[in-house]
């Protein structure tokens, strides 16, 4: 009996992307050892996300309400929208607080061999955004590779007749590293990148 | 066991956390699929080898019949970066990337796809585009058996005009001469220049494709064939097929 609600949870356990059956034990194990409130509280979580999480009409951010906080919040300066792939990302950048603008999350990248195409994202409504006017600036936050730097030239391209000042992540050697060790793609791309002092 | 070669890097999934599967088309081993541990960390190691079309030097580590090995060493001996920064030139080349993923099996050492693959990748960072997809359509075809017969009629052997238009049909994946279909609806109309062009071009090698004379719509009909073609003998289109380009 029990090994089955055991062997129940670890199989759930396993679908989570990265989570193999060892690591499911482990976290099965960990779960049983909980004191019961922290259970019920970790299961709450799991189906309030479910029941209440929503992409937000505007932006598509993950949010428990629609529109999100964020473009709820009167404080941010509407006229600066910064582009990322994932809902996640947006948390990367609010890390940093340099930033008090918008978001707009693609819901992904632009990839040929996935079949992903540019009426796949949220790109549309990004231009839609745009055209309604009062923005100033897109600052596209889309990944340093192949795929993010693919869907920001897309956008950039659509963006540019609308006349609003498109730019892009700088690209740069990691703080902290030594050039000697950074490889030639990203070193000749700090170069094209660098700026005046 | 440690296993090292040349590989370029055909695609790469994410996995987990910061992870990757990367899957390379290796100079040894064929397809070959290796897990990269925390790639997408800003820190990574592995810089920006990882990237579509990238030539390195790998080590991978892991039993023989491991199903994933362990991407240990990438050292870019060619970025092909040009490729990479030029939206239609890298649609067009994941085309060539999907044939390789979707055509050839798993560790199966195949020495001509890879020199072909280099060759082409070479090629594209300048000069005549169109004339090298098509013509590494071609030869990839031929090196996996399924190169469409243009030269002579699939059911009869006779050898086609190249003087007249041909008809080629998609389930044959060959050309049928008129005693041999009278039902041409189902049939691809070839103009007769584009199949001078296709025997022409077979003759050719890849480091002189430059000399030969043809027409960008000569070019751009062969292209569609092969197309056809294509989806035809995977059963469903290539999926960079519904980019534009
Ligand atoms: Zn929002
Ligand atoms: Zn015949």
């Amino acid at each position: 009996m029990t090994q089955n609600i055991i062997n129940n949870l670890i199989t759930q356990l396993t679908r989570l992307p990265g989570v193999g059956r060892k690591s499911a034990q482990r976290l099965a194990f960990f779960i049983l050892n909980l004191p019961k409130d922290d259970a019920q509280a970790l299961a709450e979580a799991i189906v309030d996300l479910k029941e209440k999480a929503r992409f937000c009409s505007i932006c598509s951010n993950i949010a428990d309400a629609d529109p999100c906080d964020i473009c709820r919040d009167e404080a941010r300066d509407r006229s600066r929208i910064c582009v990322v792939e994932e809902p996640s990302n947006i948390l990367a950048v609010e890390r940093t607080r340099c930033f008090r603008g918008v978001y707009h999350v693609l819901l992904g990248a632009l990839s040929p061999i996935d079949g992903i195409t540019p009426d796949r994202l949220k790109i549309k409504e990004l231009v839609g955004r745009v055209q309604n006017g009062g923005v100033e600036e897109v600052i596209l936050a889309t990944n340093p590779n192949t795929k993010g730097e693919m869907t920001a030239r897309h956008i950039t391209e659509l963006l540019k007749p609308l006349g609003v000042r498109v730019s892009r992540i700088a690209y740069g050697l990691p703080i902290g590293s030594d050039i000697e060790f950074a490889d030639e793609v990203t070193l000749s791309k700090s170069l094209e990148g660098r700026r005046e002092l | 066991m440690l296993t090292r070669t040349e590989g370029i890097v055909l695609r790469t999934a994410v996995f987990g956390e910061a992870d990757l599967i990367v899957t390379y088309l290796t100079r040894d081993h064929g397809i070959l699929k290796a897990f990269a541990k925390s790639p997408r960390k800003i820190r990574s190691r592995f810089g920006s080898s990882l990237e579509p079309l990238t030539h390195s030097r790998i080590a991978v580590m892991g039993r023989e019949d491991a199903q994933l090995p362990r991407l240990t060493q990438s050292d870019i001996l060619r970025p092909f970066q040009t490729l990479r920064d030029d939206y239609t030139t890298f649609v067009r080349a994941s085309r060539l990337i999907e044939m390789n993923l979707r055509f050839l099996p798993e560790r199966e050492p195949n020495h001509d796809a890879f020199r072909l693959m280099m060759q082409a990748l070479a090629k594209l960072e300048s000069g005549r585009k169109n004339l090298y997809f098509l013509y590494y359509k071609m030869r990839f075809l031929q090196i996996c058996g399924y190169l469409p017969g243009l030269e002579i009629c699939g059911r009869c052997g006779r050898s086609s005009s190249e003087r007249s238009p041909q008809y080629f049909y998609l389930a044959h994946g060959s050309i049928l001469c008129e005693h041999c279909s009278a039902v041409r609806d189902e049939a691809r109309e070839l103009s007769a220049g584009a199949l001078r062009v296709f025997c022409g071009m077979l003759n050719w090698r890849f480091a002189t494709i430059d000399r030969f004379r043809v027409g960008d719509h000569l070019i751009a009909e062969l292209d569609s064939l092969l197309e056809a073609h294509i989806a035809y003998v995977l059963a469903r289109p290539l999926q960079s097929t519904v980019f534009t380009a």
